[in-house]
This record gives C-alpha cells, structure tokens and sequence, in this order.
C-alpha cells in the first residue's frame, strides 16, 4: 500500500530550526561587514554600505597572526601525539595478556575523570614539569584520550583474524604487520582521532587560560576572550575577529563532514 | 600522474589554493605598501588650488593625531609618502580659501598606496 | 614455537609470549603516564589536598573536614553553584528533546536531509568562545536581536537585560548551549534512529498501531542508549561549560550564573585558595559521578554507550 507522505510540513519545520541555527551567523557577519547594529536601533537586515575595514583594523589591532600560529603549533603537536600514541594503545589492548582486564577497568574509570576536576593540581604539575607557558605544555593533556584509544581499538578488533594469521605465516615480524597491515586498515579510526583531537585542542579555552602566562604563547580562543574585554563591542572589529576565529574551523568541518560525523559517531564526549 | 591524482582529493586543493591566495596577495602587499597618498585639492567651484596646506592624520589607539601635512602644488595635486597606518584621514585648507572636511580613507592594508578618487573640496565657512 | 633453547647459554631469546608482553607494555606505556599525570595523579591530589589547608608557600597541614565544613555551612556561594549546576543538568532533556524531534524529521525520507543535517550540526564544531560572544550579543539589552525580534512582535514594551536580570541570565546561557549541543545530540540520535530496522514498523502498523503507539512502544525504547548516550554528554558538556559562562557572565550577575566549575576556577585562580578548590572540586566529581549512575539506572542499567566503545 503506497503511502502519500505530504513532506512540506517537514520541509518547512526544517527550514525554520534551519535558520534558527544559521541566524546568529548571518547576523555577526553582517556586523562585521557594516559595522551597524552596534547603536543603530532598528537594525537592519541587509547590510548598508558593506566594508571589509574593521577585518583590517583587527589585523593590525591584535597579533591575530601569533595567536593563529600557537593555535596551530598546538594543535599539530596534539595531532601527532594522539595518533601516535593513541595506535600504540588501541593496538595494545588487542593482545591478550595477563593485567589486561585490569588496564582496561583504569581508562574506562579514567574516562569518568572530566578535565575540569583536575584543572588545579595539573596546573600544578605542569609548573613542577617546568611545563607552564610552553607548547608542550597546552598540549600535553590532551596527548591521549580514552575515546581515541577504544576508537583504534575497535578499528584493529575489526582486522581479520585471517589476515593476520596469513601475514604471520608469511614471516612478517610484528612491527610490519603493525606497520603495513593493520594501520592502512584504520584510515578511518586515524581520521577520526585526527578530527577529534584537532577539534579539542583548537577550541580549548580554559586549559590555555590557566597555563599561559604571556601574551605571547595566547592561542586563538583566549586571545578573542581577551579581545573582548579590552575592546568592547563598540565596532564591527569584535565581530569581525569573531569570524576570523571561526573560519578555520568551519573551513574544516565543510571539508571533513562525513568523517567529523563518523567520529562522533564513534561515541565521542568532550575528553 | 600520481600528483595529478594527488590533486582530486580535497584534502590537498584546498589548501593549496588557500597557499596559492595568500601568496599572492602578500605578493601584491609588498608592491604596493610604500604608503603613497595622492591626490587634489579643488575650491568651491571645482577649480584646483595650489598652495593649499593638506594634512594627514593617522589613527592612534582612540583618536587621530597629525602625522605629517604638505602643500599642493600648482596644479592642485598632493603627495605624502611613508603613510604607516591604515586608517587616515585627509583634510585641506588654504588661508582666504577656506577648508575641507576631514576625509576618512580606510586601507586595505598599511602604507597602501592610495590614491584619492575624489578631490578635497574647500569651503568657506 | 615455544622455548627457544639458548645456543651457547650467553644470549637468552625470549619467549614470544614474553616479547608480545614487553611490546604491549611499551606501547601502553605512554598513553598510561598521560593519565596517571593528568587525570589519576590530580584526582587524588584533590582528594588528598580537600583535607588540609594549604598556601603554596606553607607546609601543607592536616584539618580533616574543614574544608567541606566550610563549604557546606558557610558558603552560599557553592549552593548558590550547586543550585545553578543542577539547574543547567535538568535543561539537558530539553535540548534533547528538541534534537530528538529534529532528527525524526530528519530521518524520514525527505530531499537534502544531507542539507539539513550539516545546517544544524555546524554549531557543534565551532570554538565556544566564539558562540558565547555571538549570543551575548544576541541577548543583549540595546542591540541583541533577542530583544529587537520580541519588542517587533510586541511581546514586550521595554528590552529585557537578559544578562543582566538574575531570572533570566541561567536561562539565557542554558539556550546557547543547547544552541550550540543540538546538532550534536541529532547526529547522536540519528546513528540510533538509523539502527532500528523498518520491518518493526510495517508489523507494528499492520498489528493496528498508530504513529504514536509506534513511537512510543518501538523508537523510544530501542532509542534508549542513544538517548543516554546524549544525557551522559550533554550533562557533561553543560555542567563543565567553563567556556560559555566565563566569556557570556563571568558567573554574574552577581552569583547567578556562576555553576561549580567556575566557582573551582575563581577560587584556584583567582583567591588562590587552593585547597578550598580542591574541596569543592571533589564534591563536583561525586555530583557528575552521582548523576551519571542515576542516569544509568533511570535507562534501565547497562547504558549501551560503554558496550558500544
């Protein structure tokens, strides 16, 4: 029995959450391009007069450059640990051995520990480290998540046992079938875990708030924050900083949808 | 033929293309940064003055303060070099001939070289 | 292949089984000393340091309870937190709510769900730093579109400071981050939605059932991990959202926004006060830990969400 479905309510309630969500964009990019709203009253719904000169001011205004530089030097460090040692890990646990419940019972308990019940004696053992105020040190946390971990966990679990097994026959030492077997199988567990990490270490705020010490080593997000209690939101320049700070990260989620919701997929929380 | 392959994936277009943008653009930036502003002066009626003291103002921090001033010449052209800023304003004025508005002109980038499209007008008054 | 008999007795080869040991160790060894250095060793720092009273520059002393003495019984602050912690935790099955209806829409077999999905699931990604600035200002007193859409509608005669006013600034944080969570909590619910198969349905409809029934009686229970799965994160993220409060409130006005985890901050960061933090900040851990249990039971034990990792 076909079913005629009428699909424009459907089409119309989501077009409205639609732009619901898209609405606060438009809005601040057309702040940031025409500078009005900010006292003007009513506002307007296009933009008068559109510039791109309050994207100027805040180039010249704020060392966007530096921060947008220790952003990414973060976030490369973080990257590169996670996948390295977050392989290492997944791939661990697939072997038997003998404390391997035991092991497992610790990340699944570490995994109830939120970052935020730690923040005051890691600062403190980031300073003992002599860590404060360094990239390693914005980085080091987020080395290893137990997300990732079971992420490559799942993704070496689901190598054939048969593959292995014929790699071994073959005389393939441990390291190659590592290397040149179960890695290339999964691609998709390492763009996982590049996305995730990319994506913690790029918008983190109070980790960097707590163990930054110069304006120097500030990255993207605790620079906006200071942005705006230094300035306050009396020009365009916030708003235009705003998107600035937001494009990157957009950019990359429109490159990387699929596998960004994959991995969320995957069972993903915030650290 | 790999490379042409390489290029499919949009993992490697785009930021080449981000590379290729903001080569060039620093490219054209560091031809056109010499921080020149030119332009005329011409009285109520449209004719140009010569002799008229232009001034240059330069935004610091809150408020715009004088940087440097020159005066026209004959045909009623002005030319400052070494403009640092990239939010200036320009204003004109000539003894018996009155004075101009403080024109803003906004940059696209420090020490752009600008030129002004339309002449600061004296007036009287 | 078991023992390898030494040749000459000098060089031991060890047994496989003893090699694939050091090898798994070595390659845990790592991700274990991240850990044990930034989620067990503070954790128990924590513990350790609730009980006594220490400046950095003392000697730490032992006071027993004090701190959670003080805490309790003089500190409206932290009820004030608390309060704010539980309000933010109980607004989390609103968002999910919301998100569970956009995904059955979302779901049905419409054109460019692909679209929509993305459209509702980009907030997600974005630095909350920048999704705070944009809803302060959304919600601001003079020229927030908040006020402009409601005063244009005549639903009020004078602007409302909603991040100023101590009724509606938690409200106001609460509705950025579900803002922001949506797209998150749909994507969640779709990859279960996506699990149930279609035949249940058909059956369900040819036994009689109508949509309603059919959506009680098979979506919501066979939902039910994804669901908790989007509770336990949502809870989480609201009640850690240090981001959000810090750069939308700062915790004001006064105390009204200010929830536990920016109250630890404060008074690590701000006062100092050190081993106070450390006080409040186990209370925080057996409130979350305390939470998720309850929900965990609630869903009827065993979540899904641990099997499913």
């Amino acid at each position: 029995m076909m079913r005629q479905r009428r699909t424009w309510p459907i089409h119309l309630t989501l077009i409205a959450v639609s732009a619901v969500m898209l609405l606060p964009f438009y809005w601040v990019f057309k702040t940031s391009i025409s500078g009005e709203n900010i006292f003007s009253y009513p506002p307007n719904i296009i933009p008068r007069d559109p510039n791109p000169f309050y994207y100027v001011d805040v180039w010249y205004a704020i060392p966007f450059a530096r921060y947008f530089l220790n952003s990414v030097i973060v976030s490369a460090i973080t990257i590169t640990a996670n996948v390295v040692l977050n392989a290492m890990a997944g791939y661990a646990l697939t072997q038997n051995f003998r404390g391997k419940g035991f092991v497992l019972l610790l990340f699944l308990s570490c995994m109830m520990i939120p970052f935020q019940a730690t923040i005051i004696p890691a600062y403190l053992i980031t300073g003992k480290l002599g860590l404060l105020d360094s990239y390693l040190g914005l980085s080091l946390p987020l080395f290893s998540t137990i997300i990732c971990i079971f992420v490559y966990k799942a993704a070496f679990d689901a190598v054939p046992r048969s593959l292995i097994d014929a790699a071994r026959v073959d005389g393939l030492s441990q390291w190659t079938i590592i290397w040149r077997v179960m890695l290339p199988l999964a691609r998709s567990a390492t763009a996982t875990n590049v996305i995730l990490s990319f994506i913690w270490s790029w918008n983190n705020f109070m980790w960097p708030l707590i163990v930054t010490r110069t304006p120097e080593m500030q990255t993207l997000p605790l620079g906006l924050a200071r942005f705006l209690s230094y300035q306050e939101d009396s020009t365009g320049a916030l708003y235009a900083f705003c998107i600035m700070v937001l494009a990157p990260g957009l950019l990359l989620f429109l490159m990387a949808q699929k596998e960004f919701v994959q991995g969320l997929s995957a069972g993903a929380t915030k650290g | 033929m790999r490379a042409l392959f390489l290029l499919r994936n949009r993992f490697v277009w785009v930021p080449l293309v981000l590379f290729i943008v903001i080569a060039g653009w620093n490219a054209w930036v560091a031809t056109h940064d010499h921080g020149i502003i030119s332009g005329r002066v011409v009285d109520a009626d449209g004719k140009p003055v010569a002799g008229a003291t232009v001034h240059l103002w330069v935004f610091n921090f809150t408020t715009f303060v004088e940087k440097d001033s020159t005066t026209t010449a004959a045909d009623g052209s002005f030319r400052f070099t070494g403009n640092p800023s990239h939010n200036i304003q320009l204003s004109a004025d000539k003894a018996d001939a009155g004075r101009s508005d403080r024109i803003p002109v906004r940059l696209y980038f420090a020490s752009e070289d600008f030129v002004l499209a339309k002449p600061l007008r004296l007036e009287r008054g | 292949m078991g023992l390898a008999k030494p040749a000459d007795g000098k060089r031991v080869v060890l047994r496989r089984s003893t090699r694939r040991a050091i090898l798994v160790w070595a390659f845990l060894a790592p991700s274990l000393l991240i850990f044990l250095l930034y989620r067990i060793l503070p954790l128990l720092w924590n513990v350790v340091l609730s009980f006594e009273a220490w400046s950095p520059l003392k000697p730490a002393v032992f006071i027993g309870l004090d701190n959670y003495q003080e805490m309790l019984f003089d500190d409206d602050v932290f009820w004030q937190a608390l309060w704010n912690t539980f309000g933010i935790i109980a607004s989390a099955p609103i968002g999910i709510a919301i998100a569970l209806g956009l995904a059955l829409l979302v779901h049905s077999n419409i054109r460019g769900r692909e679209v929509y999905r993305t459209i509702i699931f980009v907030s997600y990604p974005l630095m909350t730093v920048a999704v705070a600035i944009i809803w302060r200002w959304m919600f601001d007193e003079r020229v927030g579109l908040i006020n402009y859409a409601a005063r244009s509608l005549h639903l009020v005669d004078k602007p409302i400071p909603f991040l100023n006013s101590f009724t509606w600034a938690l409200p106001s944080v609460i509705a950025a981050n579900i803002w922001q969570m949506l797209g998150f909590y749909m994507v969640i619910i779709l990859s279960g939605l996506q699990t149930i198969p279609g035949n249940l349905y058909e059956a369900a409809g040819i036994d009689g059932a109508n949509a309603f029934h059919r959506f009680i009686r098979i979506t919501v229970p066979l939902l039910k991990p994804s669901l908790f799965l989007c509770f336990v994160i949502g809870m989480l993220n609201s009640v850690t959202s240090f981001d959000l409060i810090y750069v939308m409130t700062s915790g004001g006005p006064g105390r009204a926004t200010e929830i536990l985890i920016t109250y630890i901050y404060k008074l690590g960061f701000n006062e100092t006060r050190f081993d106070y933090a450390a006080a409040v900040t186990v209370t925080f851990f057996i409130l979350l830990l305390g939470i998720t249990y309850l929900a965990n039971r609630l869903s009827g034990g065993n979540a899904g969400a641990v099997e499913r990792e």
